[in-house]
């Protein structure tokens, strides 16, 4: 662990950021058809009950990384082996956002350039911003986010007055029943982008103001889901289900349509800008918890001496992951959802959460048998420190 | 200090790596595409006409040089098995990268749309991301897709800007032909409930006389384009044209008329009166309680009068309220006669089938695949108009009131 402290409204844009990264990109929930936004908000809710998961364990172990207190938990050996799972799962997230940001340049603009370049590029960035810190991190997202915000803003405006959107598209609403968009949330919306979110487990300790966790959190969690279930269901509005599922990036779709005035056209930029801003932070978000991870559970002092060979794993981890895009998309929104994400960001965080709340139980009526529970336990805390 | 100079050093070698040249195309070895045509030969193949820009004579006059010498576009044909391959062909024919960044219309020929359909050639423009999926489409009517890209034209110096621009003007001011993107093409393609309709465009007049650039050396043009019906297209294939009040009356359902004139006429005198739409709205609904669904067109249309020859008094409201009721008698009847008659084509250009999937998905689940050919023709369509006239503009009653009979 660095020393470093971020502020509640850093964290918060830091969630928001990293939950549109990739996100934004992908048609997320599109076997729903028109009602994908109602499973994306589905998936938000489910994501508020991960979330108040990961705080509880966060609220037994305020100061120490989940690498760590997994050891607390589980035991020195089951611990290390779970907390490198962890980080193992960390590294190949980064990795798939990585592929993400290079198959989306490729795909619609670089379709020269070879995707290594692309992602060398992208991944140095990230290597140097991980190595400053995350309080540089922190502040950078504070400064990009109000670029992001007026780029929305401004789409958004455009959309509406080219008169493109068709509210007629999202009718009829629950065609099938509610039975597929169930279905979506729980295969795949639920896990990305909202289960995702555990990786701030490693980074709520940074938070300067405790109190605020939760509550920043479900904010977070609530603004980004609510936009995300808004551009898709504006793209769906616009592009129709049927385009959308054979577009690869139907926000850049949505985006290419606007026609303003005659001139106002092909602002494919402002999807670059957008998207490449959002999959930075996502994957700085992730490779920060790599190398925090990494250094916590291998006791290495100067984590930031590990950013330049994690990020050159990731580098290769993403060009080998998968031989294409079809692999890439296919294994990201059904394979590792239910055999990745689904005991990660589930299972095992509610299973430890379960121990944890046992063992303080235990702890706690050991205390309660003395006289003077509470202040007795303060005094030893404030003894240690 | 040597640290800063290796820094500097550094950040400058950067540049080289960051600056994105890897797919740089300098504007001169760009061939500018402003327009595609598809046509089919004889032997089966595809040939694509590509329309190609040639800035310096675009530029305009005054610069003197070239212009005036040497046309403001240049066209080349290619053939090949499939759209793809004629397109690699017709790289072969010019010096410089065919760049579709700004090509902005896609015209295919009658023959190909009618016999073959005009599903098979889609893919390579919609995969393509160079190429815009709001490009328009069009319809050659009753010449070749090539020619229509061959012919010069004046005022618009590039011919597909001519196109565009007149597809536009004619949907707005009079609402018989569409703009229709390529987008909504595959959309429309793609969905059970509705079909596709294309506006066409034809050539007049001789087209080896439009080729040469003493075509637009003249105040009236031997040879000219312009836009011409509406193509209605039954599951890819084109299966009828319709020309004026019968593709206005398309256009009006699908809720795109801006402004359109509607002619009056009373026994014993024709064209007594032209009402001018200024504002109107279209609504489709409807009931599926029977088994066969019941659709609704209610417009409501908001207007003026342009133009009376007769000697109505248009300073008595009731009156005004009369010829409201004509009015609405004469736009429902132009509009039953376009339902009926795309009933008889047997294609659901409408979207209504999207409309009852919108009010019952279930039925529609049945009804889905022999919409076009079982329910459609046979759905019950009422047409309810409201027409309402505002103004008359800038005069009550006509000059023929107040001359003696």
């Amino acid at each position: 662990m660095e020393k470093a402290k971020i502020s509640a409204y850093q964290l918060f844009i830091l969630i928001v950021l990293f939950e549109l990264g990739s996100a934004l990109l992908v048609p997320i929930a599109i076997e729903a058809k028109q009602d994908a936004w109602l499973a994306i908000l589905i998936g938000m809710v489910g994501g508020f009950c991960l979330y108040l998961v990961y705080h509880g364990l966060y609220s037994y172990y305020p100061d120490i990384p989940p690498t760590e207190y997994s050891q607390k938990i589980m035991g020195s050996f089951l611990g290390k082996i779970l907390a490198f799972i962890y980080v193992l799962y960390f590294i190949y997230l980064s990795a798939r956002v990585l592929r993400d940001f290079g198959e989306m340049l490729i795909t619609s603009f670089y379709w020269d350039t070879p995707l290594f370049i692309l992602n060398t590029l992208m991944a140095l960035l990230v290597i140097y911003t991980v190595r400053k810190g995350i309080e540089v991190l922190a502040r950078t997202s504070e400064l990009l986010f109000v670029l992001i915000f007026l780029l929305g803003i401004s789409v958004l405006f455009l959309i509406v007055v080219s008169g493109i959107i068709q509210i007629s598209n999202l009718k009829p609403v629950l065609e099938e029943g509610i039975k597929p968009v169930l279905k979506t949330t729980f295969t795949q919306t639920l896990y990305f982008p909202f289960g995702e979110v555990i990786i701030f487990a490693m980074i709520l300790p940074y938070l300067n103001r405790p109190e605020k966790v939760k509550q920043i959190g479900l904010l977070a969690i609530g603004f980004s889901g609510l936009i995300l279930a808004s551009v898709m269901a504006i793209n769906v509005s616009v592009l129709d289900v049927n385009n959308i599922t054979r577009s690869p990036f139907p926000l850049l779709s949505t985006i290419q349509t606007i026609e303003v005035a005659g001139f106002l056209e092909r602002l494919d930029v402002y999807f670059i800008l957008i998207t490449v801003i959002g999959v930075f932070f996502k994957m700085c978000v992730f490779f920060y918890a790599s190398v925090v991870g990494t250094a916590n559970l291998f006791n290495v002092k100067e984590s930031a001496r590990l950013a330049f060979p994690l990020g050159l794993a990731i580098l290769i981890l993403s060009i080998t992951i998968a031989s294409n895009y079809s692999e890439h998309i296919k294994e990201g929104l059904h394979v590792i959802t239910l055999y990745l994400h689904l005991p990660l960001q589930v299972i095992i965080p509610s299973l430890l959460l379960l121990i944890a709340f046992i063992k303080n139980k235990k702890k706690k009526s050991k205390h309660s048998k003395n006289l003077f529970p509470k202040r007795k336990y303060r005094l030893v805390e404030r003894d240690k420190k | 200090m040597n640290h800063n100079w290796i820094l500097l050093f550094l950040i400058m070698t950067s540049t080289v790596f960051i600056s994105g040249c890897w797919n740089q195309k300098e504007l001169n070895e760009l061939a500018i595409i402003s327009a595609m045509a598809i046509d089919k030969n004889e032997d089966g193949k595809y040939v694509k006409t590509i329309q190609l820009v040639n800035p310096v004579n675009v530029a305009g006059g005054l610069q003197g040089g070239g212009s005036g010498q040497s046309p403001t576009v240049t066209v080349y044909t290619a053939m090949g098995d499939s759209v793809l391959e004629a397109h690699f062909h017709a790289t072969s024919k010019v010096s410089r990268r065919l760049y579709h960044g700004h090509a902005n219309l896609i015209v295919i020929s009658e023959e190909l749309a009618t016999e073959e359909g005009i599903i098979d050639i889609l893919d390579a423009f919609e995969r393509d991301p160079e190429i815009r999926m709001t490009s328009r489409v069009v319809i050659a009517h009753h010449t070749k897709a090539g020619d229509l890209l061959k012919s010069l034209t004046a005022i618009d110096k590039i011919p597909a800007e001519k196109v565009n621009g007149t597809i536009h003007t004619t949907e707005r001011a009079r609402g018989e032909s569409m703009e229709v993107n390529l987008q909504d093409v595959v959309t429309t393609l793609t969905s059970a409930g509705k079909e596709t309709v294309i506006s066409g465009f034809s050539l007049k007049g001789d087209i080896q006389q439009g080729k040469k650039i003493e075509n637009i050396q003249q105040s009236e043009l031997d040879t000219t384009i312009e836009s011409d019906g509406l193509a209605i297209f039954k599951e890819g294939k084109l299966v009828d044209w319709y020309q004026g009040e019968m593709s206005r009356g398309v256009v009006w359902i699908l809720d795109k008329i801006q402004q359109t004139d509607v002619i009056l006429d009373r026994e014993g005198q024709e064209n007594i009166l032209t009402y001018t739409v200024l504002r109107q709205k279209t609504r489709v609904s409807a009931d599926t309680t029977n088994d066969l669904p019941v659709l609704t067109v209610r417009v409501r249309a908001e207007g003026d009068i342009r133009e009376v020859r007769s000697q109505i008094d248009l300073t008595d409201p009731y009156e005004i309220l009369d010829i409201e009721k004509e009015l609405e008698k004469e736009i429902k009847k132009q509009l039953e006669n376009t339902v009926i008659r795309t009933q008889q084509n047997k294609s659901d250009i409408f979207g209504f089938g999207e409309v009852v999937r919108r009010s019952d998905p279930k039925k529609w689940k049945k009804m889905k695949n022999d919409w076009n050919d079982t329910y459609f023709p046979n759905l019950k369509v009422n047409v309810k108009v409201e027409a309402f006239i505002r103004r008359s503009g800038n005069r009550t009653n006509s000059y023929l009131s107040d001359m003696e009979q």
